[in-house]
């Protein structure tokens, strides 16, 4: 009984690990490298989530700290040859540094203004990139970053960045069930009870701000050498959009809804992609169409679908 | 520099500034009114401008044809923000702050390819109409003709909807409405048409800001993305819902870019987003705003 217990609650993931793990055996190339984009922007979406689903304040500025991940490793590699896990925990550090500075001024706001100040920031940091010909290459970018030997078959790079999304995932995991991550839950329902109780409620949102913003610049540092090339559009307030898209595709309630939007999205995207450049307008409808008919996002409505359900079957194992 | 150097710049400041006004006058009175943030704003202004240079093209005659084209254009818009209203909008004036600005973020997405699918990807360009296409001498230094009516008509559009909204009925009903939606409703006035009403408003500005703005620069894909974020600190600077505010931040907005590409041209619009943080976290309300509506 037990085990299927376990295996109704956990049934699914160990289906998708078993899943990443075997897809890319059968597929081809090109879908390696969309497998790839779904874990990357999967990670980059679930640190999103820390501060949507989890604290309840949208950040429309979360491609700030993609962005600072993805340029650390690139120069860092490009102009200096450091080896990648040093670029990688440098990326974090600098994301997280970063996060905390404007994290220090975003936790004072919320709702709208909350939204509109981490925009703003964003595209602070979009600007400087965007300009600082001599350092960033500005709108050119960065080209041909090389990657290491090791990690050059696009095969093995799926396999690293799987292990690296998979071991990010389990930390949130982590984060998100300790009495940290119930704190944010409180302060995401009533604020106001929580502060009453003696929750530094500013305190406790700017370190998850923190982890948000390292944990996008995790992402971002996983981007640079799988794209192999980056452009300031990365940190652009158009790509803070995407993680705010799979969020809401996915449903931000649970931990792995943007995981599930960031499948959708990403697999979407790259089918479309295939036989017309008018892909905005297909997501566009698609998240309108969501916004409308599916408030709770995918998972959420297969949730409140089966919750009857898995009420009765809990009530039964008890009695 | 000059006297008449720093004066041009003043101009050049301030008519840049009654475009940005112009869309986020739009901007801040959905949001006063319907408390919706609508990201597609710019975009409806771009559409504007690509409907303008349409019915230019129609028209076509260098004196007369901007004239025409730009009320041509702004009705069209009204009519289509009174579509979206009752199809989309409506829908979510009950929903979660995220749930709206997502909507509205989908709409720019949607609106840009419709833009692609409809006009193409090329440039657009519309001449400046007869009699506006010189330089006239300020002070000795010399200052397109047109940027004189498009700060005009901005000071024209600041008053008009200031009458609207203080002088004439549907003006009161929707500051009533602002105040408590359900009693408004109570006595007998559709709400809901009063909404309709203003987003038809709000989108026939914005229709006109691109119909000025097409001979002045020509019409990119993509201009939307970037000038929204341009009405949002100004939105933010001048308070969210307030139209006096809307036009002392686009004058801000305006003026600080136009000095600083002169002086650092680099850094112009970062610190136009260092003016926004910097008012956000000092006075998140704006110089304009009530504090803490969110």
């Amino acid at each position: 009984m037990l085990k299927l217990v376990v295996f109704r609650s956990y049934g699914w993931l160990i289906l998708a690990v078993a899943a990443s793990i075997v897809l890319p055996m059968v597929v081809g190339v090109f879908w390696v490298h969309v497998l790839t984009e779904i874990l990357i922007m999967g990670l980059f979406a679930t640190s999103f989530n820390l501060l949507f689903g989890y604290m309840g304040q949208l950040s429309f500025g979360q491609a700030a700290y993609y962005g600072i991940g993805a340029y650390t490793t690139a120069l860092m590699i490009t102009k200096a040859s450091i080896p990648l896990p040093i670029c990688m925990i440098t990326s974090i550090l600098l994301a997280g540094i970063c996060a905390l500075i404007f994290g220090y001024f975003c936790v004072r706001l919320i709702g709208i203004y909350f939204a509109i100040l981490t925009m703003a920031f964003g595209q602070l940091v979009f600007y400087i990139i965007f300009q600082w010909y001599g350092f960033t290459g500005g709108d050119n970018g960065i080209q041909g970053i090389p990657v290491p030997l090791l990690l050059q078959d696009p095969y093995v790079y799926y396999y690293f960045t799987l292990a690296v999304v998979i071991a990010a995932l389990i930390v949130m995991w982590f984060i998100i069930n300790s009495p940290f991550g119930y704190t944010m839950r409180a302060i995401r329902d009533n604020s106001n009870r929580t502060r009453f109780i003696g929750i530094n409620i500013r305190q406790y949102m700017l370190i998850n701000f923190v982890i948000s913003g390292m944990f996008a610049g995790l992402a971002g540092s996983l981007w640079a050498p799988f794209n192999r090339s980056i452009a300031p559009d990365l940190a652009n307030w158009g790509h803070s959009g995407i993680p705010v898209f799979m969020a809401v595709i996915g449903g931000p309630l649970g931990f792995f809804g943007p995981l599930v939007g960031s499948v959708v999205y990403t697999f979407l995207s790259a089918f479309v992609t295939g036989f017309t450049e008018y892909w905005p307008i297909i997501i566009g409808i698609i998240i309108i169409l969501i916004v409308l008919f599916l408030p709770g996002g995918i998972l959420g409505t297969l949730q409140q679908k089966t919750q009857p359900a898995e009420i009765n079957n809990s009530k039964k194992e008890t009695g | 520099m000059t006297g008449s150097q720093i004066f041009s710049q003043f101009l050049s400041g301030v008519s840049r500034g009654m475009i940005l006004f112009f869309i986020s006058s739009g901007l801040t009175l959905i949001f006063g009114v319907m408390n919706i943030l609508n990201f597609a704003h710019a975009s409806f202004w771009l559409v504007g401008a690509y409907f303008t240079w349409t019915f230019w093209k129609i028209f076509y005659s260098p004196a007369f044809g901007l004239w025409i084209s730009i009320p041509l254009a702004a009705l069209t818009m009204a009519g289509i923000g009174w579509i979206i209203e009752v199809i989309l909008i409506r829908r979510v004036y009950e929903r979660s702050l995220p749930e709206q600005l997502l909507l509205t973020y989908a709409l720019v997405l949607v609106i840009g390819d419709v833009i692609k699918l409809t006009w193409g990807v090329e440039d657009r360009i519309v001449t400046r109409p007869k009699g506006m296409d010189g330089f006239i001498n300020i002070f000795g230094a010399p200052f397109p003709t047109y940027y004189i009516f498009v700060i005009g008509l901005g000071g024209f559009v600041a008053w008009g909807l200031w009458w609207l909204l203080h002088k004439t009925k549907f003006g009161r009903t929707v500051r009533a409405s602002v105040f408590s939606r359900e009693m408004v409703g109570a006595l007998g006035i559709p709400v809901h048409r009063i909404y309709a009403g203003v987003f038809a408003l709000s989108l026939f500005i914005a229709g006109l800001a691109g119909g000025v703005q097409a001979p002045i620069s020509s019409i990119t894909l993509g201009m939307d993305m970037s000038i929204i974020v341009e009405c949002f600190a100004v939105v933010v600077i001048g308070g969210f819902g307030s139209l006096p505010g809307a036009l002392v931040g686009s004058l801000i907005v305006g003026l600080v870019y136009a000095f600083a590409i002169l002086i650092i041209p680099k850094m112009a619009l970062v610190l136009i987003f260092v003016v926004t943080a910097i008012v956000l976290i000092v006075r998140p309300w704006g110089l304009f705003g009530t504090p803490m509506r969110a």
